[in-house]
């Protein structure tokens, strides 16, 4: 460690770090557009300039803290009247071309350009000729658009995919005043990263096109969650529109797991967590809304106590069932999946889909199970959905519990299983399954709490994001009373 | 203990019908004045520039809401009214308002939404009434809302006239 002055304060610094951190971690509030702590410092913006001496009493200059390297004894100040008035002039240059287009713009909110000029620029241009005009909408693939006015050219997308992607794909293109972001060759971008593009652009320049025109982003309600995309389990922040409607998923910083970054997949899987409800009195078509059970015409909704009553008198008249729960399935949740384990005497399943073709280098496993390793180590056994579908044909009766798990263990398959299979699931939604006796709703994983532990032993948090619908329960809560119901009424009595 | 003096009556008082007759032209004397009350729903009450009625959206004279739902009304309601949500166009100006409501029964007509537009797109208008069976019913949508511009541009003018007051002189 190096020991430096900032703003007349004796610290210790990371000589491997730029001062711009140095000045980050301890107090000094030095802006960075270019800068970004996960990609390489290229000093382009020249808004983090901080006033630095090399030791006290020499003469001092002014210098971009992102580009200097920490040096023993140096003396740094951030709110000098010099610092400042050089920083303000370079923002006077930075929104030369940039156009006032915050009443439209998504970056608005969370845009470091606006807070910075907001507590330091003045409010009047000076300027007298007009502002660049370029291209507005430009695509750049299917997840991201590029607005050509707005961008400051900082390079901070054209750095990501060259550090991190470690496949170039965009350039600065022309010279001077006609700089611009462009592909080469005007590709289209490719690639299963490039949604961070707009997390990283300072300004709105690369706007996600999922998210483009959603929501103002300080109307969402940020909620700390991880990803269940794959085993990796990226630890993400979930955006809800006033707290009811999930608008974006976008990583959170975590250095033992994903850093800054997230894949596209993680980040557009809205499909599970936005599912619509079904028609009111509906079983089928959406969401379940509650507990259902099949009577003549089918599956009909019916009282969670009583649909837990016959669950659990249906599972002791038919000893030897199946246990198979979601991979989707928290710590908490698995951990009362064991007591009905205990209750029916079997052996706990969890399914687990095939490896897909998405694995990378970078973040994403292959591995659609976010919760192989917890399961794993709680003492549930892996199973194929096809070895499943098999086993379950043979069973007298299984308990299915967890989100998603009719959908993983396959619609179809679960059609074509005997009537006389005695079958209890817990899932959000249901098809139309002749074998199903009774079903019960769950929340989705943005709408309770819990664990996953992803596939290096880390500990990933879930919290409640949105309020699960009305009369939907916890899974961990209803698999304990049917558990307790069980131990009441001992199996095979 | 209280002693309550009692005032002494003329005879005039006391005879009762002089004091009717002095009252009595007082009401007559009005008959012939021009009346200070009005026949209010007939005619309405008097509005200018100054009147800040409900909150209006403007549409601009090529048809298009001059709104780019941009929130800053919604976030400056301290009344909660306003629900804003957005959408995509293919407009030079990208983004307009897909939903645009004001519950007129939580709306205080404080003018807070006027003041923070950055678009001039919603102003204080000169209607004042608002009846209606249900409460539902009072909660506006935008076709409810939408008004040309012309219909509100006295107080467009009216507005641009009092913040020119605090404009720097060129």
């Amino acid at each position: 460690m190096t020991k430096i002055q900032i703003n007349g304060r004796e610290v210790e610094a990371d000589p491997k770090q730029p001062l711009i951190r140095a000045c980050h971690d301890h107090g000094g509030d030095v802006p960075m557009y270019c800068y970004h702590p996960g990609l390489t410092p290229v000093g382009s913006c020249r808004i983090c300039q901080v006033e630095v001496a090399a030791a006290p009493g020499q003469p001092s200059r002014v210098v971009a803290a992102c580009r200097t390297p920490v040096s023993e004894g140096m003396v740094v100040s951030t709110d000098t009247p010099k610092a400042h008035d050089t920083r303000r002039e370079c923002l006077e240059f930075l929104l030369k071309n940039h156009p006032l287009d915050c009443p439209i713009c998504d970056k608005a909110g969370e845009c470091d350009l606006q807070d910075y000029s907001f507590n330091e620029g003045q409010g009047k241009g000076r300027s007298s000729e007009p502002r660049r005009k370029l291209e507005k909408r430009k695509s750049l693939g299917d997840v991201i658009v590029l607005d050509e006015e707005r961008c400051i050219l900082c390079s901070r997308c054209v750095r990501f995919f060259s550090d991190v992607t470690k496949k170039p794909q965009l350039t600065v293109e022309g010279l001077g005043s006609r700089s611009v972001i462009n592909t080469f060759m005007d590709k289209p971008l490719e690639g299963n990263y490039q949604g961070n593009l707009a997390d990283i652009c300072p300004v709105g320049a690369l706007t996600s096109k999922k998210f483009r025109f959603q929501a103002r982003v300080w109307n969402l309600s940020k909620t700390l969650s991880t990803c269940g995309e794959c085993s990796r389990g990226c630890s993400i922040s979930v955006e809800a529109l006033r707290a009811k409607e999930v608008k974006r998923l976008r990583p959170r910083y975590n250095a033992a797991v994903n850093q800054w970054w997230m894949c596209d997949t993680g980040r557009h899987a809205m499909a599970p967590i936005t599912r619509p409800l079904a028609p009111e009195g509906a079983v089928l078509g959406g969401r379940l809304r509650g507990a259902a059970v099949r009577g003549y015409n089918g599956l009909e909704l019916a009282d969670e106590s009583a649909a837990t009553a016959l669950a659990a008198d249906m599972l002791a008249a038919h000893p030897g069932a199946l246990l198979v729960v979601s991979p989707f399935a928290t710590q908490e949740e698995a951990t009362t999946a064991l007591e009905l384990a205990r209750a029916l005497k079997a052996t706990p399943h969890f399914v687990s889909p095939a490896a897909n073709n998405l694995k990378d280098d970078l973040l994403h496993t292959g591995d659609p199970c976010p919760n192989r390793r917890g399961l794993t180590e709680l003492g549930f056994a892996p199973i194929e959905p096809a070895a499943a579908l098999a086993a379950l044909a043979k069973a007298p009766a299984a308990v299915l519990a967890g989100e998603r798990v009719l959908e993983i263990l396959g619609h179809e398959g679960l059609a074509k299983l005997p009537t006389k299979l005695r079958l209890v699931a817990y899932d959000v939604e249901t098809s139309d399954i002749p074998a199903l006796d009774v079903v019960f709703p769950v929340p989705t994983h943005v709408e309770k709490s819990g664990h996953w532990v992803n596939v290096d032993g880390h500990r990933g948090v879930l919290n409640v994001a949105v309020p699960p619908p009305a009369g939907v329960r916890r899974l961990d809560a209803n698999l304990a009373q049917l558990a307790r119901k069980l131990a009441a009424t001992p199996v095979g009595s | 203990m209280v002693v309550v003096q009692r005032k002494e009556l003329t005879l005039a008082e006391r005879l009762y019908l002089p004091e009717v007759l002095r009252g009595l032209s007082l009401t007559f004397r009005k008959f012939f004045e021009k009346p200070i009350t009005r026949q209010y729903p007939e005619e309405p009450l008097p509005t200018d520039e100054v009147t800040r009625g409900q909150p209006r959206l403007v549409v601009k004279d090529d048809g298009n809401i001059a709104c780019v739902s941009c929130g800053m009304c919604e976030i400056a309601c301290p009344a909660y009214a306003i629900t804003i949500d957005g959408g995509e166009t293919d407009r030079t100006i990208e983004r307009e308002p897909k939903k645009f409501e004001i519950d007129m029964l939580r709306c205080i007509l404080c003018g807070f939404c006027e003041e923070a537009c950055p678009k001039d797109a919603i102003f204080m208008s000169n209607e004042l009434e608002l009846a209606d069976y249900t409460r539902a019913g009072l909660v506006y949508d935008m076709e409810k809302l939408k008004r040309p511009k012309s219909a509100l541009q006295r107080r467009i003018d009216y507005i641009y006239k009092l913040n020119n007051r605090w404009r720097s002189k060129p």
